[in-house]
């Protein structure tokens, strides 16, 4: 047994731990993901209840006629956004790491698949046939409200991660602190999972 | 709290050079950029990013919009008074807009921003934080808002908003409003993340002081009301530009809208922080600080559940008619009513224990109090029709109901908006008043408060009997006009008029005394009214970052020498 007490190894005069930086930039990303999801959430449940109006009162398909939905793009925007999570929870794991290089890697690979997203719905969009205005547009604006909102979320969640990826690429961020690269992380999150509601209301059940 | 020394003396928060918010600080005078951003080399309330200076501009500019909002809401009430004809306005589209715009500008243009000025102003200071989170995007959330509402009064102007006649600026009415939306609901993000992320070290959630913790539910309730109220701005302005609707609502949408937020029970929100701001006048103002402490906390944050609950309930009757058939509306709209008057009771304790001072805002605190409770239990005539309903419809009774209490759809509920809107008006005159000295650093004319607490609080009745009676009498809610009504509901109209008019004299005179006293005398010192929370351990104004030292607390009341540890009694 050593004669070396833990008070020897350890000075009572120790300064206590520096407490921790309050994680203000996830916190305020946690709340304003709240409001984003009450507000596309209330976007989407105006646009099913209209839905329902539409069809109890017999005003004949929903959608006009000569407009179709197919299944592939949306399915395959789903898979897209599921791949972006890989690479999002990538580039957060790679920079708790201090691993800058995966995390840019991560964070590009996780802006290209946004840019994908966006992409594929333009292109869904062009298959349905909308108008977008005019006698014939009917129903159309509806479309373009909920998608185009679901849109606009994925380049303020494509912004948010590049800006994060900027500021760890100037050195903001390291192993100890991955708070702007977590806050951006989760508003991604939200913003698939955003997708999934809208990929059931919109696309699936038609 | 003892006399003949100094406030700074009394603080017994320990005080550590550790500053309590970064994880590194190169030296005691840096500050974290996140909570106290460097200021403007102009300095100016343009280039500002210092919570304190755009609290200030929240509240200057909200109390002009609140005053111009209750103005137009005045001349729809003399036009709605004389029901021979119009005579102020030329047609029912005109008179339309000029009610619709009374209602936005005294919620969305007064009110709100007002109550998110003080919180701007004042949470930092009671949580001991150097600054506001996101103090930059506080700032780009005043000056959006103010831009907005400046976009609505340009719509308004040229024939738009609700029944307007020119489209495009329908639509641009439509927009400001969703801006002024998105505005609000930054700046509530940024109180909400100060109160969760910023408070000083020892400052737990039930020390946070009563005031701050009804801004913080009012806040949250805010991220979850306001989103919809965007939506359904999305959608009104669909229809109205598309006609997507299987019947055409066309407009009415627009109405349903301005509808949404100016109606009980989703007002109740409003109240939250306007409790708040009385209890803690009240603990103040009486010189015993509130003994029940995280039992009114509690309580704040049930009232902000239920209020919300039963605003989600309102918003799912929509389209159906306002009385629902499932029972959920009658137990909140009960419960808001049974909980309002608990916190009263409550404070009510530091009332009787303490040595009440007649202040502005004790009586501000005490009237608002009462006529939210008083609102609240009006609030529940209301729901003797659905509840009836409901008994009808699921115990197979046949119990016929007295037309007088069919009150759903009826200007019923254009008294309970006064009394619920009076009351938070009258609640941020007090509450205005308590803070001045921190938020400008100059004390207001109390002569001038009173008269104009006294003045809100009588039009606030006059105006809430005036819209309930009407109701009784069966008149129809606004913005629908009846010619040839009779004698007993215009004389509850003239009684609205009256109401409103002494509400528009009160907070006129408020306006003034804000600007008396930011032209007067400066304040000295740093503590007018012996508080016992760690705002008034401050400087008024207070310096850059606030504190001198990060402060430690170690109970509810930090600055009280016999503390009572906020526990419940």
């Amino acid at each position: 047994m050593s004669d070396i007490s833990i008070r020897e190894i350890v000075p009572a005069a120790l300064a206590p731990a520096t407490p921790n930086r309050p994680r203000l930039l996830v916190i305020g990303t946690a709340l304003a993901s709240a409001a984003v999801i009450v507000g596309f959430g209330s976007l989407l449940s105006f646009y099913v209840r209209t839905r329902a109006l539409w069809l109890a009162s017999d005003s004949g398909t929903w959608l006009p006629s000569g407009v179709n939905i197919p299944l592939t793009q949306p399915n395959m925007m789903a898979i897209t956004l599921v791949f972006s999570l890989i690479t999002v929870v990538w580039a957060v794991a790679s920079m708790k790491s201090d691993d800058r290089s995966n995390t840019y890697i991560a964070v590009g690979l996780s802006i290209m698949f946004g840019f994908a997203y966006i992409a594929q719905t333009a292109y869904l969009l062009s298959l349905m046939g909308l108008p977008i205005a005019g006698d014939d547009a009917g129903r159309a604006p509806l479309f373009f409200a909920v998608i185009g909102s679901h849109l606009a979320i994925t380049g303020a969640a494509m912004a948010y991660l590049a800006i994060m990826g900027i500021r760890s690429l100037g050195g903001n961020y390291n192993a100890k602190d991955v708070e702007g690269l977590y806050g951006a992380a989760m508003f991604w999150f939200v913003t698939v999972a955003l997708y999934f509601a809208m990929w059931y209301a919109i696309y699936i059940t038609k | 709290m003892s006399d003949g020394h100094s406030p700074l003396l009394l603080f017994r928060c320990e005080v550590q050079e550790l500053m309590a918010l970064t994880e590194t600080r190169p030296d005691d005078t840096a500050s974290d950029e996140a909570l106290s951003p460097t200021q403007s080399v102009a300095g100016g309330l343009l280039g500002t990013a210092d919570h304190v200076a755009v609290g200030r501009a929240w509240v200057a500019a909200g109390s002009v919009f609140l005053l111009g909002g209750l103005v137009a809401g005045l001349l729809a009430a003399v036009e709605h008074a004389d029901t021979g004809g119009f005579d102020l306005v030329n047609n029912a589209n005109t008179f339309t807009q000029l009610w619709s715009a009374g209602r936005v500008f005294l919620l969305l243009g007064g009110v709100l921003p007002i109550l998110v000025g003080l919180a701007t102003s004042i949470v930092p200071l009671q949580v001991g934080s150097a600054g506001l989170a996101f103090a930059r995007g506080a700032a780009a959330a005043f000056w959006t808002w103010l831009l907005s509402i400046g976009v609505v009064i340009l719509a308004y102007a040229f024939d738009g908003g609700p029944a307007g006649g020119d489209t495009d600026f329908v639509v641009l009415w439509a927009l400001g409003l969703v801006l002024v939306g998105v505005s609000l609901l930054w700046a509530m993000v940024t109180i909400a993340t100060t109160v969760l992320g910023a408070r000083a070290e020892g400052m737990t959630l039930e020390r946070v002081p009563v005031a701050t913790w009804g801004f913080f539910v009012f806040s949250v309730g805010g991220l979850l009301t306001l989103p919809v109220m965007i939506a359904e701005l999305v959608m009104a302005y669909l229809d109205t530009k598309y006609g997507y609707l299987p019947t055409a609502e066309s407009r009415a949408g627009l109405v349903g809208v301005v509808n949404t937020l100016s109606i009980a029970p989703a007002l109740y929100w409003v109240a939250v922080p306007t409790l708040g701001l009385a209890v803690e006048a009240i603990g103040v103002h009486t010189g015993r600080a509130i003994r029940f402490h995280k039992t009114i906390l509690a309580l704040i944050g049930l009232l902000g559940f239920v209020a919300y609950g039963a605003d989600v309930y309102s918003f799912s009757s929509r389209g159906r008619s306002i009385a629902l058939d499932n029972g959920l509306m009658v137990v909140a709209i009960l419960a808001t009513a049974v909980v309002m008057l608990a916190i009263l009771a409550a404070a009510g304790d530091s009332v009787k224990g303490g040595k009440p001072k007649l202040t502005t805002p004790l009586l501000a605190g005490l009237v608002s109090g009462l006529l939210l409770v008083l609102g609240a239990i009006v609030a529940e005539l209301a729901q003797i029709d659905p509840v009836v309903n409901f008994i009808n419809k699921n115990f197979d009774a046949s119990i016929n109901l007295d037309d007088a209490l069919m009150l759903n759809g009826t200007s019923f509920h254009e008294g309970l908006r006064g009394f619920i809107l009076g009351a938070a008006i009258v609640g941020i005159i007090g509450g205005v008043e308590h803070f001045a000295h921190k938020v400008w650093g100059r004390t207001m004319n109390g002569g001038l408060g009173a008269i104009s607490v006294l003045a809100g609080a009588a039009g606030t009745l006059v105006w809430g009997v005036g819209g309930v009676g009407a109701g009784f009498a069966g008149q129809p809610m606004l913005p629908a006009v009846e010619s040839g009504v009779d004698s007993t509901i215009e004389a509850f109209n003239v009684a609205s008029l009256i109401g409103l008019g002494l509400l528009v004299a009160g907070v006129g005179i408020f306006v003034l005394n804000i600007f008396v006293s930011l032209i007067g005398r400066r304040g000295a010192g740093t503590e007018p009214w012996r508080g016992v929370t760690l705002e008034w351990a401050t400087d008024s104004p207070p310096r850059r970052g606030n504190f001198a030292t990060a402060p430690v607390v170690t109970s509810a009341t930090p600055l009280a020498d016999n503390s009572t540890d906020g526990e419940d009694a």
